[in-house]
């Protein structure tokens, strides 16, 4: 097995620089707010350096930009990552706080080798506008540390891997601080040297989680990865470190996530009439537009072109600091329709089903229903309602022998308010239920009120008369 | 141009006054020989909008569209009822001989769900009567429903109250129900294409409760003259 491992330096950094359309100095400080962990390019030449207090970063550069580092966050953009990246690799393994693993041993074939799977990750990268150190390694640690140490090669080679390893420098090799300073008081300053130590000496004198380490590097001892799912809804968010007043403003960052939602919908071959965006503001509640299609779509212009209506109807309440564009509604995408020769035969069937699923999908599956008789003597009891599903039922062959009924029934029997004027048919007697409990004793009668609707009228044998239909 | 006009007589577009035209538009008959009469021959309009309007349940407007029904559900054709007052009664229709695998029944919950699917069951082959109950509807959603209509071809037919008759719409076809004397439904023809309106006639409906031409009716004495009413 071959693994692949993308380190993102300054994922975070990356990620609110291109939500935004004008280029300033941002840095991102840690969780305390005294240092600067990550500067961007513009920052840097201005003579920020990571490590730096935020107060000289400040005085160096009065108008920058500060993003606090918010592990919640950091965890979900790498998240986002691996959805991009499950599209060209099966098994993903995300490894906080900054790295994702694919597996591209099984890869070499569909890409047509291995540096071209490399160069299709390398353009990913690009088009994303990320920065990612890249390495591949036998071993999944073996890949992480090189693609930390930013010296990964494009290579399937496992002497040349375990030699580019074997040079790194102990500090590199991410081992626990202790662990460190007990290897380098053995005289020990690179990987290599550690690896030529016998193994059981190793686990006696220093620890056997050492080893397990040593020996998960080297690829003598299982190092199983948990495969990461792709959930099954689209979910992007953009931070901004300005707010941002105008609706204007946040066509930018939304274009791209279209753009992504577009990609997204290719490539699982569907569609969806729904989205839904949350605007997050500072002080208030997060305002919720649902934007529907009147069709299937997923096109990220058609998008943009309704979201645009949407915000020229309603303009912002407050500041946005945070936009989420999510879909949970996919619907399978209609083949073409396909028209024969003389353009006139059209799949009815189909058309049926997509009608169906679409009036289901919008409106849920309840909200859809198919009659049906029911032998029971209750009129209440003599239909049922079920969930429109395609499929015939046996066709019933006495419906000719069903009593007269109305084309209306009432949800429940109405009080009969006035004395009808005139009295048709009955009475029929109703007399049934005794064996579940809901007992019916009723006389039924054909009468015309003054209004001149037909009633379908009912006398209870307690309560008194009742309308329980209307001849339509 | 003149194509374009001849194309518009022949669809009795242009109102004429003079004369009566015979259309060329795509309809259904009614199956009650008595209307189609009163409606040039043809009956309800495919590809338009019709409108019932009555303002009480129960005095023949289901079997009115009855036979349609039938005959769409048998070959083949969906028929949708959307937003219903009541419960249509499964034993009574599959009596009628009207095809329950090809009805449904379509509960929305808000305005806008309710156009949306409208015009989206309009707008499909396998629609063959679409008849809906709305709640309110402003004339520009009903223009918004006519051209949904033109799109497909099938009978769109809304159930409204009576007073909407003075308000006018882009129907192409507008009924007036009223409930006769001897159980039979009065029609006044309010709008139509193509010629005048305002022909009335009723239908016999009495069959519809199984009171076969009984010219007056006939009073049962029950049980209910010794109870509270």
């Amino acid at each position: 097995m071959l693994w692949l491992y993308l380190h993102f330096p300054h994922l975070l950094l990356d990620h609110i620089r291109r939500s935004r359309d004008n280029a300033g100095a941002l840095v991102i400080v840690e969780g305390s707010g005294q240092k600067v962990i990550q500067a961007c390019p513009e920052a840097r030449d201005q003579g920020i350096r990571a490590g730096m207090r935020l107060k000289t970063a400040i005085s160096l550069v009065p108008d920058l930009g500060i993003v606090r580092a918010d592990h919640k966050q950091e965890a979900r953009i790498l998240a986002d990552q691996a959805l991009w990246l499950y599209r060209y690799a099966a098994h993903i393994v995300l490894v906080p706080p900054d790295g994702v693993l694919a597996e591209v041993g099984s890869l070499q074939r569909l890409y047509g080798g291995l540096p071209a799977a490399w160069q299709t990750v390398e353009h990913a990268l690009n088009d994303r506008q990320l920065t990612a150190w890249m390495a591949i390694g036998h071993t999944p640690l073996a890949a992480r540390l090189l693609a930390r140490s930013g010296k990964g090669e494009c290579t399937a080679d496992q002497g040349h891997i375990l030699r580019s390893l074997g040079q790194m420098p102990l500090l590199a090799a991410g081992f626990d601080e202790r662990t460190c300073t007990r290897l380098q008081r053995l005289g020990l300053n690179t990987l290599g040297e550690v690896f030529d130590l016998p193994p059981a000496e190793l686990a006696r004198r220093l620890s056997p989680e050492t080893l397990a380490r040593i020996q998960k590097v080297q690829g003598t001892r299982a190092d199983p990865q948990i495969p990461w799912q792709p959930p099954h809804h689209f979910r992007q968010q953009a931070d901004f470190v300005q707010e941002i007043e105008h609706a204007q403003g946040l066509l930018f960052p939304l274009q791209r996530m279209l753009g992504e939602l577009e990609e997204d919908l290719c490539w699982r071959q569907q569609d969806t009439d729904s989205l839904l965006l949350v605007l997050h503001h500072r002080h208030q509640e997060p305002a919720r537009l649902r934007i529907r299609t009147s069709g299937p779509e997923h096109r990220a212009e058609a998008f943009l072109n309704l979201l645009r209506l949407r915000f020229e109807q309603q303009p912002l309440q407050a500041p946005v600091i945070a936009l989420v564009l999510s879909v949970r509604r996919f619907i399978d995408r209609e083949a073409p329709s396909g028209q024969d020769l003389l353009g006139e035969t059209r799949d009815l069937n189909e058309a049926w089903h997509t009608l169906v699923s679409r009036l289901q999908a919008r409106l849920g599956a309840q909200a859809l229903r198919r009659l049906s008789p029911q032998a029971d003597h209750r009129p209440e009891r003599a239909w049922s309602a079920t969930e429109v599903a395609r499929q015939t039922r046996p066709a019933r062959t006495d419906l000719q022998q069903l009593p007269r009924r109305p084309l209306w029934l009432l949800q429940g029997p109405q009080p009969l308010t006035e004395a009808p004027r005139a009295w048709f048919a009955g009475p029929e007697r109703v007399s049934g239920g005794w064996w579940d409990g809901q007992r019916v004793q009723r006389d039924y009668y054909i009468a015309q009120l003054h209004s001149g609707q037909l009633a379908w009228v009912f006398r209870d044998v307690r309560d008194g008369w009742f309308v329980h239909g209307w001849f339509g | 141009m003149s194509e374009l006009l001849n194309t518009l007589m022949q669809d009795a577009r242009v109102w004429q006054g003079h004369r009566p035209i015979q259309t060329s538009q795509p309809a259904e008959p009614t199956g009650y020989q008595v209307l189609d009469n009163q409606l040039g021959g043809i009956g309800w309009p495919r590809g338009a909008l019709s409108e019932c309007l009555l303002d009480a349940p129960g005095i023949g407007e289901l079997h009115l569209l009855l036979p349609l029904m039938q005959r769409l559900t048998r070959a083949g054709k969906t028929v949708f009822w959307l937003n219903p007052p009541h419960i249509p009664y499964a034993p009574a229709l599959a009596r009628e001989g009207v095809d329950l695998d090809q009805v449904i029944l379509i509960h929305t919950r808000g305005e806008g769900d309710f156009l949306w699917t409208l015009e989206n069951c309009l707008r499909s082959p396998v629609t063959g009567l679409v008849m809906a109950w709305p709640d309110k509807l402003a004339a520009r959603e009903v223009r918004r429903l006519q051209l949904a209509a033109e799109a497909g071809s099938n009978v769109c037919v809304l159930f409204r109250e009576c007073r909407y008759a003075e308000q006018n719409s882009p129907a192409a076809l507008r009924l007036e129900l009223e409930p006769g004397d001897h159980q039979d439904l009065k029609i006044h023809v309010l709008k139509r294409r193509g010629s005048w309106s305002g022909q009335r006639c009723a239908l016999a409906m009495a069959q519809r409760a199984d009171l076969a031409f009984r010219e007056a009716p006939r009073v049962v004495h029950g049980p209910w003259a010794g109870s509270r009413r």
